[in-house]
C-alpha cells in the first residue's frame, strides 16, 4: 500500500510541476495541488473552468441500472457536494469545495464508511462524458471514517464525472466516485444514476 | 427611446429576479418529558452552498438510539435554475423503546427550478430492514404511513410534507420516523423525529 501511495504522490508531484509550468500565475501552486490526480486537458478558454456544480442525494445500482436497492439491502450510498474552480485560480484546474460520501454496504471497505473530502482540483471530465455539456470533474483529499476501523487521513478521491442531465435528476443525473488507494491498497468505486436527489450545473457569473 | 429603455429594464429585472433556496437536515429530535434534545443540524445558507451536521452516535434514554448520523444539505442559485437537496441518514436505529428499529434510515428531500419547470420530491428516501412492533417490513413504506405504537402513541413513517405554492415556490420536508407520544388519555405529550430532510426553492 505504501509503495502505491508513494507512487501516487510521486505522480502528483510530477503533475504539480507540469501544471505550475503551464500557469499564468504560479506564485503558490504547490500548496493546493493534489497528488494522485493526473492533469486534464487545457480548456483553451482560460486557466480555470467557468462553471460550478452542486448536488446531493442517493445512488444504488451501477449505471445503467436505475432505481433503489430492495429494502433488505445495504447496497447504496448517499452524498452531497459543492465544487467549483478556485476563485483566485492560482493554477489551471485549481478547485475548491467539499464532498460528503457515505457508503452503507457492509462488504465494502471498512464495513461501510463516511468520507469527508475537500476539493482542490476542478475541470471538465476527460473520461468520455465531456461530450455532455453539463458535466464536471473534481478531486482532492479527505478523511475516511470506516465503520470498523481507524480513521484514515489524507485519502485521495476523484469524481470522474458528475453530470446534470435534466431536472429533476433521478434516473438521469449521474456520478462516478473513486476513493483511494485505501489503507489496504484497495480502491473504492461507485458509478450510478441517481436514485434520489439532484445534481445542478451552473455557469459562473461574476462572483456567483 | 423611452420605450426601449423601459423594455431593457424589464428584461433586466427578470434576469436578476431574486431566487432563494433553503435546506435543512438532522438525524434526531426529541421532545419528551419537558426535555428537548437534537443531534447536529445542517442548515443551508439562503444563497446556497453546503452545510453538514454529524455525530458518531446519539441517544436519549427510552426515546432513540442511533449511530453514524450524517446530515448534508447543498444548493445553488442562479437566474436560470436553482436547487436544494438535503439528506439525513442514520444507522442502527432504535426508537420509542425499541418499538421501531431499522438498520439504516435515509431521508432525501429535493427541490428545484429548471428554466421552464420546478418541483420537489422525496425520491431516494427509505428504510433498510425496518421492524415495527416486532414485525419486519419488507416492502417500501408509502409516504405518510401511520402505525399505532401501543403504550406510546403512534408514528407516521416516511412523512412527506409539501410546501410552497407550486408556481413560484416548491418545497418538501421528509421525516422518516415521526413518533407522536401520547398519554393514557390520548393527549399529545411529546414527539420524536428521526431522519429529517427539508429543501425548498423560491423566486
Amino acid at each position: 500500500m505504501n509503495n502505491a501511495r508513494h507512487l501516487s504522490l510521486a505522480l502528483g508531484a510530477v503533475a504539480a510541476v507540469l501544471i505550475a509550468a503551464a500557469c499564468h500565475d504560479a506564485a503558490s501552486p504547490q500548496g493546493t495541488i493534489t497528488a494522485g490526480i493526473l492533469p486534464g486537458h487545457d480548456k483553451g478558454g482560460g486557466p480555470c473552468s467557468d462553471f460550478r456544480l452542486t448536488g446531493g442525494g442517493r445512488v444504488d445500482k451501477p449505471e445503467p441500472e436505475t432505481g433503489k436497492s430492495p429494502p433488505s439491502s445495504h447496497d447504496f450510498a448517499t452524498f452531497g457536494f459543492q465544487a467549483r474552480p478556485d476563485a483566485a485560480c492560482p493554477f489551471n484546474m485549481a478547485g475548491s469545495g467539499n464532498i460528503e460520501w457515505n457508503e452503507h454496504l457492509e462488504t465494502q471497505y471498512g464495513g461501510g464508511f463516511a468520507f469527508h473530502g475537500q476539493v482542490t482540483l476542478f475541470s471538465t471530465p476527460n473520461d468520455g462524458s465531456e461530450t455532455d455539456p453539463q458535466c464536471g470533474r473534481f478531486g482532492g483529499f479527505g478523511r475516511l471514517n470506516p465503520h470498523n476501523g481507524a480513521t484514515e487521513e489524507d485519502v485521495s478521491f476523484e469524481v470522474f464525472h458528475a453530470c446534470d442531465v435534466d431536472e429533476p435528476g433521478v434516473g438521469k443525473d449521474h456520478i462516478y466516485m473513486r476513493i483511494g488507494p485505501l489503507a489496504d491498497g484497495s480502491i473504492y468505486f461507485r458509478h450510478s444514476l441517481l436514485s434520489g436527489g439532484n445534481i445542478q450545473w451552473h455557469r459562473l457569473t461574476g462572483n456567483n | 427611446m423611452t420605450t426601449k429603455i423601459l423594455l431593457a429594464l424589464t428584461l433586466l429585472a427578470g434576469a436578476v429576479q431574486a431566487q432563494t433556496v433553503t435546506g435543512k437536515a438532522f438525524g434526531t429530535y426529541v421532545n419528551a418529558a419537558g426535555v428537548t434534545s437534537q443531534s447536529p443540524v445542517a442548515t443551508l445558507p439562503s444563497s446556497g452552498g453546503m452545510a453538514t451536521g454529524q455525530a458518531d452516535a446519539f441517544g436519549v434514554a427510552g426515546a432513540v438510539d442511533a449511530s453514524w448520523l450524517n446530515a448534508v444539505t447543498t444548493g445553488a442559485v442562479d437566474n436560470k435554475k436553482s436547487g436544494a437537496q438535503s439528506t439525513s441518514e442514520l444507522e442502527q436505529v432504535s426508537a420509542a423503546g425499541g418499538a421501531i428499529t431499522a438498520d439504516v434510515v435515509t431521508a432525501v428531500a429535493t427541490a428545484y427550478f429548471g428554466q421552464f419547470t420546478g418541483g420537489s420530491d422525496g425520491e431516494g428516501s427509505g428504510f433498510t430492514n425496518l421492524v415495527v412492533n416486532g414485525e419486519a417490513i419488507t416492502t417500501e413504506v408509502a409516504p405518510n404511513t401511520r402505525v399505532g405504537l401501543p403504550g406510546v402513541g403512534y408514528a407516521i413513517l416516511n412523512e412527506q410534507l409539501q410546501t410552497g405554492n407550486g408556481v413560484t415556490s416548491y418545497g418538501i420536508t421528509v421525516n422518516m420516523i415521526h413518533v407522536v407520544l401520547q398519554n393514557v388519555l390520548g393527549l399529545r405529550t411529546g414527539e420524536i423525529i428521526i431522519g429529517s430532510a427539508s429543501s425548498s426553492v423560491a423566486r
